[in-house]
């Protein structure tokens, strides 16, 4: 299946447009980019003060309910973007990123990161202070939290290295 | 080779970049591990500064007062930052002479003095007068054009940076 849409996208004309508008439009390589990056800094600057607040590390007079409903509509407005931008160059030349080594491992990522964001989102959502009502609840809080940190970590590193894979070898040497 | 360097203290360039940890950055692994802590640390920066400007600007966390949004926030900026800019002198290093002659490089060390020069004036001035705006759900003008500066600043230090690497 992985193939079947790497050569679909790879033979449509969408990634015929793509290529066109990047390699034509002035700056606009680096202005997308600029727009995926803006949106890891609201994706990280949300994700990670929400984890240390839950771990009791940031903000100390902001309250976790108060801060999720504030913050989290940022959060998936920016991811997005994110999705939206990391498209352009994915149809532009998808071979690169379908073939490559460490797209997958961002993807593994990713998934889990965004769905355990969306639970402590969402239960938070279903009953006002979820996460603060009890002491369990709390230190399970404080575990997804910690979790929700690494993942999102790994995100941000894995994305990076899609562009030196070829730096790899060293890691199976 | 012989082509004059439009940039002062070129020996000092070459020196920097043709020591042994410049050449280990360059040449293994150890680039592309800066260069993601390098962007985690931005992520921290622009993150947490953009909530600052966003409540000073009173687009957001109207119901803290400014003062405490700032207080909060603005050490997790600075330690950001201070990552940021070590990682970013390793990948410097790295590269010193062409990244010195880099116009978007260039630009970037110019926006983030004036990003500098913004921060401490809001410090140093209008921070002053806080008690009197610290609740306001739209702090005065002084206070929403130094929000509105810093933002438009990182803004373009992002874009500056971004673009350095397609003009290597």
């Amino acid at each position: 299946m992985k193939d079947a849409i790497a050569n679909f996208l790879a033979e449509s004309q969408a990634r015929e447009l793509m290529l066109y508008l990047l390699g034509n439009v002035p700056g606009l390589p680096p202005i997308v980019q600029t727009f995926h990056i803006a949106g890891i800094c609201i994706v990280v600057g949300s994700i990670v003060m929400i984890n240390l607040r839950f771990l009791g590390i940031a903000v100390p007079s902001q309250n976790i309910t108060e801060m999720l409903d504030r913050l989290m509509p940022w959060m998936w407005w920016a991811l997005l973007v994110n999705v939206l931008s990391g498209l352009v160059f994915v149809i532009a030349r998808p071979l690169r990123y379908f073939y490559n080594p460490v797209f997958p491992y961002k993807l593994a990522l990713l998934i889990p990161a965004v769905i355990l964001a969306f639970l402590v989102y969402r239960l938070n959502r279903s009953e006002q202070k979820y996460w603060e009502s009890s002491a369990s609840r709390l230190r399970y809080g404080q575990f997804l939290a910690a979790v929700s940190l690494a993942l999102w970590v790994g995100v941000i590193i894995s994305g990076r290295w899609i562009a030196y894979w070829d730096y790899l070898p060293f890691f199976y040497e | 080779m012989n082509e004059e360097s439009s940039v002062p203290f070129t020996e000092f360039w070459s020196w920097l970049q043709a020591l042994p940890l410049s050449e280990h950055i360059g040449f293994t692994w150890w680039f592309p591990l800066l260069e993601s802590i390098h962007v985690l640390a931005i992520g921290l920066v622009v993150g947490t500064i953009l909530m600052v400007d966003l409540r000073l600007l009173g687009l957001a966390a109207t119901r803290y007062p400014a003062s405490r949004i700032t207080l909060e926030l603005v050490p997790w900026t600075w330690l950001g930052f201070v990552v940021a800019f070590i990682t970013g002198f390793g990948l410097f290093m790295a590269g010193a002479t062409r990244y010195v002659e880099n116009p978007a490089f260039q630009i970037k060390f110019m926006l983030l003095p004036l990003a500098a020069l913004n921060m401490a004036w809001f410090q140093f001035r209008t921070m002053r007068t806080i008690s009197s705006w610290d609740d306001a759900t739209v702090p005065p003008a002084t206070a929403k054009l130094a929000g509105a500066t810093s933002l438009l600043l990182w803004i373009g230090v992002l874009l500056a940076g971004r673009w350095t690497g397609h003009l290597l």
